[in-house]
């Protein structure tokens, strides 16, 4: 279809809107594509007489710190087993919480629980790695309760079994009010007629919810999903380096791929190297969200990202 | 409106107020021992970690803060002005895209959104970037460094796109058919029918102005346009720096307190940006939008 | 227009704008250097365009220009009053005028290296080994100096020591300008020294004499005396007990001072599997916590608390813990042990420990110099700049090498100490003390100088390219296994021990130790050292 219609044809036909989206297409290109030539630093040994295009190419030698240190695979599931889980989890409870939100009565206790929930957001990752640390250390608040249950202390902080599921609670806690917001705008663009007619024909609110919520709102869940999954291998480095920091005890369970070049460059750091790595989580990030996006425009069209 | 509850809703009503509670105090107590930490003599929160009321008050960490008071208040008016300036700004360009995108009519608007969404996976890294902000576009020092890099995100177009691709077909076109404007469209129609995601995307721009301290970081040198955010950090930053080897060249008389530090800086960080909150609400309660808009 | 077509011209606007962008990079970092060979590229160059403006006329006036010099950490609140004083008298004498950036404490690194790669135009920075000067100076980021500085900062050029110009000199070039300040920053550690006399316990010798002390803390205060934080703590007891002389990173080193060219792999050392196994008794005796390698908290702050005993230290921040200690007027008494003692000799921090450099993107490196040669050596300027305002931040003390502060008068909290990172431009001769503080700093300084040794370590350059990879992996596995291990954390000594070994081998430390040892012995032939 695009195919016949000229671009000449479809800029006058539409100019308006050309003219619209015009200001963020600049924007991306100088923003985002033209600074883009900074990929290139991944394949040059980099030095200053040369700058970027003078350094001298060296391949694909920048990689091999990568694909050489044995744990590549490690640190790629890890990496995507916990954006999955933050990702899900994540989504799973901020739908339920707007679901909550929008249907609950009682006016202002609605508005309160949404402003408190968005309290976390504000944390700084520093302060909520304190925090974690002041929950879990040896004289921590668990370790003395267990204490004082007489139960025995547990060492936290050279056991990797609990650490999933503290990260996972800490990054789902700490964006549930954002995440909510969303949800409950979506909510906001269905018609009340619809659950109007619901009530008529006798459903109750669950009915109503998985009838006429679920449905509506599915568009918007597998949209936030199919966003995040281009960066499904970009780790977020400050939820970890805070709450895990260097301890090396807890590094099997909880070791992403920014975490680990972030250790591998501390001696020696290395703009090619640096880049490199970052080079490795978008392609794998593009593939993903190509493969996908291709599946389900086969499927549902009006659900693909693009 | 609410009639008597029917056993159903009765349950899904207890269920609700149950979880919003645990969830609501899990996000409070937190923040509160924070507020009261911020208030905690350092020494007391170094022996005996966060606690829900401190036993010896402080105000320390916050003399530190309000150390030139002059220098917060300008950093205040800094960051109110660059968050009010960039969220209008970015709200109308990111509406803009959006509507565009949404229109189901709209050839390109495949290839663009990929377009779009193709910078959130590819970066060039920071120096490219650096060199196109300052040497390309002058912006070392000025306002438009902190404005125009969180100014249009793909994430927020997509939202926007996605919040208007709801609004149903059939008013587009009966417009069309009365020979209204694409834009036209968008001022009187479309917008006022996407009150609830404009609201969240503005909401969404305004924290991310409100909470940026990279760009300044990166691009102002000159400390009468440090926004607050920053200006936070760099206190912060460099109390623990007094804390190393390097600290020891410095004032080594005066150490400030840093665990408290922390704490402080949070609590005036976010003081007025909480306030915001609640304004936006009245953009999520049921009823005002698309329902008063009958075919 | 097809789509295709459509595609193709927003390529080629894209490829304009990146070639614009491109170009415009690499055009300053090949500076006006480019066709010149590498040795004297950069100084003839320049020599000439100075030749033109200014020097060859002798003491014809100069063209007015304004400087951009960067200097680390903050900005103090008089700081525009400071740099205006400061260039009325710059424009008098030497018609130049500085503005003086700071790049502030926060993410510094990142801000050093990209006003460095994005070739932003800037005429002087500070520079340090610990802001990676070999490496930048290798990589091409500095002016050499070498031809300028007898002609435009002659006192300078005189009164820096030859073997201080000798070892900043990379590949035949000076890239930056040392500070003339001769200090000694070996580590030691703070310990409460009231409870040592009341546990009678003798004085610190050995370790021996530590584990006594940590012991008794730990058993008859009921205090855990490594709280918080404890690597730095029990790493740097480590090494300077068996004297290992680190090369580049923890993992590789020379086994003595006196055995520069013996470089080994410290983890496989039969030392480092002594000190791991009595540190895994140390760690179940509880002399530190096991959370020791996630906790952010310094042990200085229990000490304060009553809750520790032991802080690692070199002798001027624990001067500054020492005095935080009496103005706070906690109850307890500090003492200071110097590791110099185990072995009984001291390596003075290196000249460029601190120092000026310019980098290649500057427009005016000869008046810089210039600037900078006043500064150092005309007190007038270095008083001003260094200490900020006379009678404002300072005033005389009682003979020329004392100050006072604050200055008569002056309220210190609205008139905070002038304190900006001049560490730069030190010049011993125009240094003031402050008089009050601990004393047990000035009896150090002479304990240690009769005792003092050079540093044939810290310049020993390494920029690691061909083992790049194989670093990167043994520096993960000294932070997953060596880490926990030092502190004694894992439940089988044996057993992790061998693992550390194994994924060291794995990770290609052979390779990275042959590299260190062709370096360190080109380094050691070069400098006649045994």
């Amino acid at each position: 279809m695009t195919g016949k219609h000229g671009l000449m044809r479809e800029l006058s036909r539409n100019k308006t809107m050309f003219l619209m989206i015009a200001p963020t297409l600049i924007f991306f290109i100088v923003f985002s594509y033209v600074p883009m030539v900074g990929i290139y630093y991944a394949f040059t040994k980099f030095d200053f007489e040369g700058g970027l295009f003078g350094s001298e190419f060296i391949g694909f030698e920048n990689f091999r710190f990568l694909f050489e240190s044995g744990l590549l695979w490690n640190l790629t599931k890890n990496t995507v087993l916990y954006n999955l889980a933050f990702l899900i989890i994540g989504n799973v409870m901020q739908l339920v919480c707007a679901i909550f939100l929008s249907q609950l009565p009682g006016k202002l206790f609605k508005k309160s629980a949404q402003s408190v929930m968005f309290l976390p957001y504000f944390l700084s990752w520093v302060l909520v790695g304190a925090f974690v640390f002041n929950l879990f250390s040896d004289l921590g608040v668990v370790n003395t309760v267990l204490k004082q249950l007489g139960m025995q202390p547990y060492d936290f902080y050279i056991q990797t079994a609990p650490w999933k599921y503290i990260i996972v609670f800490f990054s789902v806690w700490k964006g549930l009010g954002y995440g909510t917001v969303i949800y409950l705008a979506a909510i906001m663009s269905i018609s009340d007629e619809l659950y109007e007619a619901a009530r008529i024909d006798g459903a109750n609110i669950f009915q109503q919810i998985r009838r006429i919520t679920l449905p509506l709102l599915k568009p918007t869940f597998i949209l936030l999903i199919l966003f995040s999954l281009g960066g499904i291998l970009k780790g977020q480095f400050d939820l970890f380096y805070q709450i895990i920091g260097s301890n090396g005890m807890l590094y099997d369970a909880t070791d992403i791929i920014d975490t680990y070049v972030f250790r591998s460059l501390t001696v020696n750091f290395d703009i090619g190297m640096g880049t490199a790595a970052g080079l490795y989580q978008s392609f794998f990030g593009f593939i993903l969200i190509m493969s996908v996006n291709t599946i389900i425009k086969k499927t549902r069209e009006d659900y693909a990202l693009f | 409106m609410r009639m008597k509850a029917e056993p159903a809703t009765r349950v899904f009503n207890l269920v609700g107020y149950a979880l919003l509670i645990v969830i609501s105090l899990l996000c409070l107590i937190p923040f509160w021992l924070i507020v009261a930490g911020s208030f905690t003599d350092e020494l007391e929160i170094v022996s005996d970690g966060f606690k829900l009321f401190p036993v010896t008050v402080s105000f320390e960490a916050y003399k530190s803060v309000f150390q030139t008071p002059e220098q917060i208040i300008r950093a205040y008016g800094v960051t109110i002005g660059v968050t009010a300036v960039g969220s209008a700004l970015g709200l109308l360009l990111t509406s803009m895209a959006g509507y565009v995108l949404s229109r189901k009519d709209f050839t390109y608007r495949n290839p663009l959104s990929f377009f779009i969404y193709f910078t959130t996976l590819f970066s060039g890294g920071l120096i490219p970037w650096y060199i196109m902000m300052t040497k390309h576009l002058g912006l070392k020092d000025s306002y438009w460094a902190m404005i125009l890099p969180p100014l249009i995100s793909a994430w927020n177009i997509i939202l926007m796109k996605n919040f208007m691709k709801s609004i149903p077909d059939s008013i587009v076109e009966s417009a069309k058919i009365d020979g209204a404007g694409d834009f036209r469209i968008y001022r009187q129609l479309i917008l006022p029918l996407s009150t609830p995601g404009l609201a969240t995307i503005g909401l969404f721009l305004a924290l991310g102005y409100w909470n940026d301290w990279f760009n300044a970081n990166v691009f102002i040198t000159d400390d009468g346009k440090y926004p607050l955010q920053f200006l936070l950090y760099k206190i912060l930053s460099s109390a623990a720096v007094l804390q190393t080897d390097n600290g020891a060249y410095l004032a080594a008389n005066i150490v400030p307190p840093t665990e408290t530090l922390k704490m402080a800086v949070a609590v005036v960080a976010t003081g007025p940006i909480i306030l915001l909150y609640p304004f936006v609400q009245r953009y999520f309660v049921k009823g005002l939008t698309i329902g008063a808009v009958k075919g | 227009m097809s789509m295709k077509q459509k595609r193709a011209s927003l390529f080629v606007v894209l490829t304009m704008l990146t070639s614009l962008l491109a170009a415009c990079g690499g055009n300053n970092n090949n500076g006006g250097n480019a066709p010149a060979p590498a040795n004297d590229g950069a100084a003839s160059n320049n020599g000439a365009a100075v030749n033109g403006e200014a020097a060859a006329d002798g003491e014809k006036k100069l063209e007015k220009v304004e400087l951009t010099w960067y200097l680390l950490g903050d900005a103090h609140k008089d700081q525009d009053k400071v740099v205006a004083e400061f260039n009325k008298m710059l424009s008098k004498d030497l018609n130049a005028t500085i503005k003086l950036n700071f790049t502030t404490w926060n993410d510094w690194q990142t801000k050093y290296n990209l006003l460095l790669t994005s070739g932003e135009k800037v005429d002087m920075i500070f520079a340090s080994s610990w802001s990676d000067y070999y490496k930048l100076a290798k990589q091409g980021a500095f002016l050499d100096l070498k031809d300028l500085l007898p002609q435009y900062a002659p006192t300078t050029w005189g009164n820096v020591p030859k073997q201080d110009w000798e070892s900043v000199t990379v590949a035949g070039g000076i890239y930056a300008v040392p500070n003339t300040n001769a200090e000694y920053t070996p580590d030691g550690f703070v310990y409460r020294e009231d409870w040592r006399k009341e546990l009678n316990l003798p004085e610190f010798t050995d370790v021996n004499s530590i584990e006594a002390y940590l012991d008794a803390v730990k058993t008859q205060k009921k205090v855990t005396p490594i709280n918080g934080a404890a690597y730095e703590n029990v790493q740097r007891l480590f090494r300077t007990w068996y004297d290992f002389q680190p090369i580049g990173s923890d993992v590789i080193g020379a086994t003595s001072y006196d055995a520069p060219r013996d470089i080994q792999v410290i983890p496989f050392t039969a030392q480092f599997e002594e000190w791991v196994k009595r540190m895994k008794t140390w760690a179940d005796k509880g002399y530190w916590n096991k959370n020791a390698l996630s906790s952010k908290q310094e042990a200085g702050d229990f000490i304060k608390t009553g809750q520790g005993a032991y802080y690692w230290r070199n002798p001027s921040s624990a001067g500054g813990f020492i005095n935080e200690i009496t103005a706070k007027q906690l109850k307890m008494e500090i003492g200071y042990f110097p590791f110099t003692r185990f072995h009984n000799y001291v390596i003075p921090t290196l000249p460029i420990a601190n120092g000026m450099a310019i980098p290649k993107s500057s427009k005016n490196p000869e008046r810089s110099l210039m600037v900078l040669d006043k500064l150092r050596n005309d007190s007038a300027y270095f008083n001003l700049l260094t200490y900020g305002i006379e009678g404002t931040h300072w005033a005389k003390g009682e003979d020329d090498k004392t100050i006072v502060i604050p200055a008569p008068g002056v309220d210190l909290n609205k008139t905070p100490r002038y304190d900006i990172a001049s560490w730069g431009w030190r010049y011993e001769p125009n240094m003031k003390g402050e008089k009050g503080g601990w004393a047990g700093l000035d009896k150090l300084k002479e304990e240690f100088k009769p005792i003092s040794k050079p540093d044939i370590f810290g310049p020993i350059y390494m920029d690691y390219e061909p083992v790049k990879a194989e670093l990167a992996a043994v520096n993960q596995v000294f932070e997953q296994y060596g880490k926990p291990l030092m502190l004694g954390l894992t439940s089988n000594v044996d057993a992790s021990l061998m693992t550390y070994r194994d994924k060291l081998k794995a990770a290609g430390i052979e390779k990275v130790l042959e590299y260190v040892k062709t370096e360190a012995n080109k380094y050691y032939d070069e400098k006649g050292i045994q």
